[in-house]
């Protein structure tokens, strides 16, 4: 049997605010270390809610969610933090950079919390990321003096410093033009064919959730289908 | 060199926003350099009028009191102390003498806190100078002790006060009494107590002091002269005056010779009850200036912070989904506190010193005091800088614990 990155039973969800509505509903997923996954469906069916929920953030559901075999679900705030910056990283729909620190300094920010490597290996790593999206040459400059695409690549950059067993993104490409947008799928593909990292994605791009080993398709608050094809 | 993330993110933030890390620091040097110009003004004033006081009170003074007559007799004579009342008390007449004033002068010199003892004979006299007659006091002392004491040589305006040593008659006159007899240097005096005969005395010096009343009735003669002017023995002497090595161990150590000796033993604090009483209000004006101007600062750290986990929630909740633990957060703007209090608190300390020193060079020129007194004492710098630091950490740590609460997933969902 092949090793599991995430495995949820159960996970339900309610907003109270208006009124109390389940958003998911008893969403039991398995996805495989290496597995490059993309989670479609409408506005509003709770993909995204499925996405935080995953990882880690949320903290209010029902059900029980195991992220690398250890079981996260009533874990404290401060060891899912740990959890988080070591073995998940996140990229979400907006870039969501530092603007007071260079793009160099945004990327390495992570990987000196997690304190693993010295300053200055860090630092070369997050080099090599930043090589790895094409945006060396900015890495000294201030995040927030980059174009939108730049920067989305520099939050990218960022979400893998620390080689998280587990990326996800909520709309990772949505900023991006086509060519970025296939410059960032190659990558992911490659991290998860030699790296053996696992890809977890929310997408509306039907084109990028194409291209994914697996598209799981939700539809009000449920998993419709763990496996659909688009084509 | 290892800096940590939280650190380095801390200092980052101050940097960027330089304008308002530069005013709330302001606000905190204000403070601190205000508590060390007002402390040191205080104490160099506290410490001014203390000394002034010790120029004409003595530690300890010993001296016998008049008593209000009570039972103790009859029931020594009576053997019971079954009722007996004393209708209307009175004052029992004493010799104002201390009985066997140099034995106890010897025994006082065995103890080891004591600094120097001098006994005095206190005269209450009329001077006459041609037909003007004036009301004083001499006071009979031994000249060089009484200068070692309480400085006389820092008041003395005509003369030199050692010839009250050499010339068998010599007087040391204030400058009050100099001006009313219309007397000068080598001036005779008539000196009349209360019992005695007048005695003619020879003006040797004159001194002026701060104090007006003093300089008109106050005159120093030898401590023999004071006792042939009184018409009594050797053996009188009306005050003992003691210096102590600390002066702060006065209270106690009086109270104590009140119980061995029996005789009154005043010390200074009590002479000077009204300094103490200055002391005290000057104390409580002070610490509620200081308390207001550090509760101001500290609300301007309190809001710069607050505004800048307002403007930074979105970067917050990024830190926080990287991974960053609420200790983290609490860390990252707790240190931007305590470097704003740092940075004020180095600037007030050096703002705080220079003020001082401009102010102590301000020339006033009131009776003997020429400069402000102002006194540079480190402990004064010390606790200006923890409270200091104390108050930003207390300003810093509520928008601190603020942001460190901040949900990540509500934030960036919107």
């Amino acid at each position: 049997m092949e090793a599991l990155a995430l495995k949820s039973t159960g996970i339900t969800k309610y907003f109270h605010d208006p009124v109390k509505l389940a958003v998911l509903n008893g969403i039991d997923l398995e996805v495989k270390k290496g597995e490059f996954v993309s989670i479609v469906g409408k506005s509003g069916c709770g993909k995204s809610t499925l996405l935080y929920v995953l990882s880690t953030m949320d903290r209010d559901y029902e059900g029980t969610l195991e992220i690398n075999g250890v079981m996260a679900t009533g874990k404290s705030i401060n060891a899912l933090a740990f959890l988080r910056n070591s073995t998940i990283g996140f990229v979400f729909q907006f870039h969501y950079l530092l603007p007071d620190f260079s793009c160099l300094k945004n990327v390495m920010i992570p990987g000196l919390r997690l304190g693993k490597l010295s300053y200055k290996e860090v630092e070369e790593k997050a080099y090599e990321k930043l090589k790895m999206f094409g945006v060396e040459d900015q890495a000294l400059k201030m995040a927030n003096k980059l174009s939108g695409g730049q920067q989305q690549r520099v939050a990218i950059a960022r979400a893998l410093i620390n080689d998280p067993a587990i990326i996800m993104g909520d709309e990772p490409t949505g900023n991006l033009d086509s060519k970025n947008t296939g410059v960032v799928f190659d990558l992911f593909q490659k991290l998860t064919k030699e790296y053996g990292q696992t890809i977890i994605t929310v997408t509306h791009d039907e084109d990028f959730a194409d291209r994914s080993d697996r598209i799981i398709e939700m539809a009000d608050g449920c998993i419709v289908t763990h496996n659909k094809k688009l084509k | 060199m290892k800096v940590n993330v939280n650190t380095e993110i801390a200092v980052t933030y101050l940097w960027a926003r330089k304008k308002q890390t530069l005013i709330a620091a302001m606000g905190v040097m204000f403070g601190i350099s205000m508590f060390i110009f007002m402390q040191s003004l205080m104490k160099g004033t506290n410490d001014y009028f203390e000394k002034q006081s010790f120029s004409n009170t003595a530690h300890i003074r010993i001296y016998n009191e008049n008593k209000i007559a009570d039972t103790h007799i009859m029931e020594t004579a009576m053997g019971d102390s079954s009722v007996k009342l004393l209708v209307n008390p009175k004052q029992v007449q004493q010799s104002l003498s201390i009985i066997n004033p140099y034995g106890l002068i010897r025994m006082l010199w065995k103890d080891p806190l004591v600094a120097d003892i001098t006994p005095q004979v206190t005269a209450d006299v009329i001077y006459a100078g041609g037909n003007v007659q004036l009301n004083g006091n001499v006071f009979g002392v031994n000249i060089v002790e009484e200068d070692k004491m309480f400085d006389v040589q820092s008041n003395m305006l005509k003369g030199d006060f050692h010839d009250l040593d050499r010339v068998s008659n010599g007087i040391l006159i204030g400058k009050g009494i100099a001006d009313k007899l219309s007397l000068h240097l080598n001036d005779n005096i008539t000196v009349r107590a209360a019992t005695g005969a007048p005695v003619i005395m020879r003006v040797i010096g004159i001194f002026t002091t701060t104090i007006i009343q003093t300089d008109n009735s106050k005159a120093y003669v030898n401590i023999k002269q004071a006792q042939n002017l009184l018409g009594k023995d050797r053996n009188y002497v009306t005050d003992i005056k003691m210096t102590l090595k600390d002066y702060n161990l006065a209270p106690p150590k009086a109270r104590e010779l009140e119980r061995i000796t029996g005789y009154k033993a005043e010390d200074w604090v009590q002479a000077n009850e009204q300094l103490k009483a200055a002391f005290k209000i000057r104390a409580v004006i002070l610490n509620s200036v200081i308390g207001v101007i550090l509760l101001v600062a500290g609300f301007g750290i309190y809001n710069i912070l607050n505004m800048t986990i307002y403007e930074k929630i979105k970067e917050i909740a990024i830190l926080k989904a990287t991974g960053f633990s609420g200790q983290s957060v609490i860390s990252i703007f707790l240190q931007q506190a305590i470097y704003i209090g740092l940075i004020g608190a180095v600037i007030g300390l050096l703002v705080g010193f220079f003020l001082t020193l401009a102010v102590s060079k301000i020339y006033i020129g009131a009776g003997n005091l020429k400069y402000l007194p102002m006194s540079f004492y480190l402990p004064h710098y010390i606790e200006g800088v923890g409270f200091g630091i104390l108050t930003t950490i207390a300003a810093g740590y509520f928008p601190a614990k603020k942001a460190s609460k901040v949900d990540p997933v509500t934030i960036i969902r919107g």
